[in-house]
């Protein structure tokens, strides 16, 4: 449990470089205040524990399949990252609407920020990849759970801060600029996800 | 009317014969410094490429002096520093390699010249893991790493985002072809676009530190196309080389030629975002004179950058994206805008504002564009003489 904790940890700015190319253009498009911040910080961190615990469970289960088909899993992370960034894409293509982004959050995207979480907590980043290995030598599904769980909390110490975003003045530049970063960020996914997806040379 | 007022402001920033030759004194001898120093001038191709650089930049700052006119002569310059840079680069690729293709032993040797595009997405993986990610030489070779920052850093400091219009070969291309424009079908863009650079510098420097990779070098630069480019092997490769190049038609060609406006640099480089951050830490600053200003909006129509709307103009301010070109100034028929040094009383002396901004920001372009200049003319001379570039 601790081990997974200090794992988190040591490398939870590398997590948390991983997982700000969609978290943060996303907050500096929603950034009204610290609370709202604050809401979308923690739905999105949400998302990323399900996202963890899932695959945990899944390692547990179909480990062996994944450890041994490098190839399967370059086309299921490639397929991920095509989602992630079509959810990033529907999000960054509203930076032209002069609606209260809150409004349309709420309205039509309620779930984005946990999706968003759920599917970066699926990607195969270096400091997850190490959880993995860890956890894959627990003896049990509920060892290789509470691994994975103590790493999250290890890792999220990280986010905390972002919240922080919402202090920012300049909310209407800042909302642009968060959505015209996820299209950018989208069009990055989307680029290599397609060519991981193709059995693509991404090392 | 306009015609009038142009040039009564034209004579109030323009220097009398004798001041602007005094004044040029100084650049003269700092310039033979700088640009004679360093090369074989017992060569003769060598000395001819030196010594018209030379008369060059100090006829293009004498005239900047006499005349008043900032833009006009500082557009030459940085527009023939462009194209020279790309003549003097590629000769020296095909020199060192045969190609222009950069092949992973190439980026594994350290060869590939640290690009100054990359700087803002080196930061937060050097902060965090104490490595550069880009794949140069840090001190030697053609741009290495170390030397580029050091100059980044002087030059940011001096006059920030004057990179963009005073220094950055990249900018001169963009420039270049807006300049071709005589008359824009492309009239406006929507405003919201203008935040675009930020949004680019946000994920390039997000994912550079996500994936402990330069990510602009890799699929974004439109500049690829015409310096050096990832060999094409690979269904990757291909695609990026397509991204570079459509990138290059599109915002370096197409958008200028048609708006007249440097799109490149106005709507798109994450550099450029960044160097704006510098205008706010730097002593010199564009600014309007509302008291002459007659709401013409010549202004905002003529500024390439998108760096004057409506808001800025009732503030008496450009935007920060300002990259100290000069051409409102040179354009404006009331004489209503000036350079200014920050923290003094506007308009005091706006001709000593001016003049305290031209030396540095025309000594690191005859540095830097005069570097791009001499290493162009030569190989142009060498393929005159010899009939080929290289060698
Ligand atoms: S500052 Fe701009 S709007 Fe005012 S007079 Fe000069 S060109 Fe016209
Ligand atoms: S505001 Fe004036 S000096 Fe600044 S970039 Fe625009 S035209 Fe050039």
């Amino acid at each position: 449990m601790w081990e997974g904790f200090l794992l988190g940890l040591a490398t939870g700015v590398t997590c948390l470089a991983y997982c700000s190319p969609v978290l943060l253009p996303f907050l500096l498009g929603e950034a009204q205040d610290v609370r709202r911040s604050a809401g979308l910080t923690l739905q999105f961190l949400g998302g990323r524990l399900l996202g963890y615990l899932l695959f945990a469970v899944a390692a547990w289960w179909a480990g062996q399949l994944w450890r041994q088909s490098g190839l399967m899993r370059e086309a299921a992370m490639g397929g991920i990252y095509v989602l992630l960034a079509l959810l990033l894409l529907a999000y960054g293509r509203g930076f032209k609407s002069e609606a209260c982004a809150g409004q349309m959050v709420k309205k039509k995207t309620a779930a984005w920020p946990a999706t968003l979480g759920l599917l970066t907590g699926l990607n195969l980043c270096p400091p997850f990849l190490l959880a993995f290995a860890a956890a894959a030598q627990t003896q049990t599904l509920r060892d290789s759970l509470l691994y994975f769980f103590s790493f999250f909390i290890g890792t999220s110490l990280y986010f905390l801060p972002l919240p922080l975003l919402g202090f920012c003045r300049r909310r209407a530049e800042l909302k642009t600029i968060g959505r015209l970063a996820a299209l950018v960020a989208a069009v990055f996914y989307l680029y290599r996800g397609i060519l991981m997806m193709a059995g693509g040379l991404i090392p | 009317m306009t015609g009038i007022a142009s040039e009564t402001k034209q004579n109030e920033m323009g220097l009398s014969w004798g001041k602007a030759a005094l004044l040029s004194l100084p650049m003269l001898l700092l310039t033979a410094l700088l640009l004679l120093h360093g090369h074989n001038l017992k060569d003769p191709l060598q000395a001819i490429a030196a010594g018209i650089t030379y008369l060059f930049a100090n006829y293009i700052f004498f005239k900047m002096l006499r005349s008043g006119r900032t833009h006009r002569y500082r557009s030459i310059f940085f527009v023939a520093a462009s194209v020279l840079f790309v003549v003097s680069f590629l000769a020296n690729m095909f020199e060192m390699r045969g190609t222009m293709e950069l092949s992973t032993a190439n980026i594994l040797d350290g060869e590939a010249p640290l690009c100054p595009l990359v700087i803002p997405a080196l930061l937060i993986p050097a902060a965090l893991t104490q490595t550069i990610i880009f794949p140069g030489s840090m001190f030697a070779g053609y741009a290495g790493v170390a030397t580029m920052i050091v100059l980044w850093i002087g030059f940011s400091l001096a006059v920030g985002r004057g990179w963009c219009s005073w220094i950055c070969f990249f900018g001169g291309m963009d420039e270049g072809m807006a300049s071709l424009c005589k008359k824009p079908s492309i009239r406006s863009f929507d405003q919201r676009w203008t935040y675009l650079p930020w949004a680019v510098l946000l994920a390039v420097v997000l994912l550079s530190a996500a994936t402990l990779s330069p990510a602009y070098c890799e699929w974004l630069c439109p500049f690829k196309t015409v310096t050096e480019y990832p060999a094409v092997n690979s269904l990757e490769t291909g695609l990026q080389a397509v991204i570079f190049v459509s990138l290059f038609l599109g915002l370096v060609i197409y958008l200028p030629l048609k708006s007249g406006k440097r799109t490149q640099c106005g709507l798109f480089c994450p550099f450029g975002a960044f160097q704006s951050l510098f205008n706010r830490c730097n002593s010199f600053a564009v600014r309007i004179d509302r008291a002459r200003c007659v709401d013409c909006k010549i202004c905002l129509k003529e500024c390439p950058t998108f760096s004057l709307n409506e808001a800025s103009l009732a503030a008496g301010e450009t935007r920060s994206s300002c990259t100290k070109c000069g051409r409102c100034i040179d354009r404006c028929p009331r004489g209503a805008i000036s350079y200014h040094i920050k923290g003094t009383e506007f308009l005091r002396h706006p001709k000593t504002a001016r003049l305290l901004f031209l030396y540095p920001a025309f000594i690191f372009m005859a540095v830097i564009g005069g570097g791009c200049i001499f290493g162009g003319l030569l190989r142009l001379l060498k393929l005159l003489t010899t009939g080929s570039m290289i060698g």
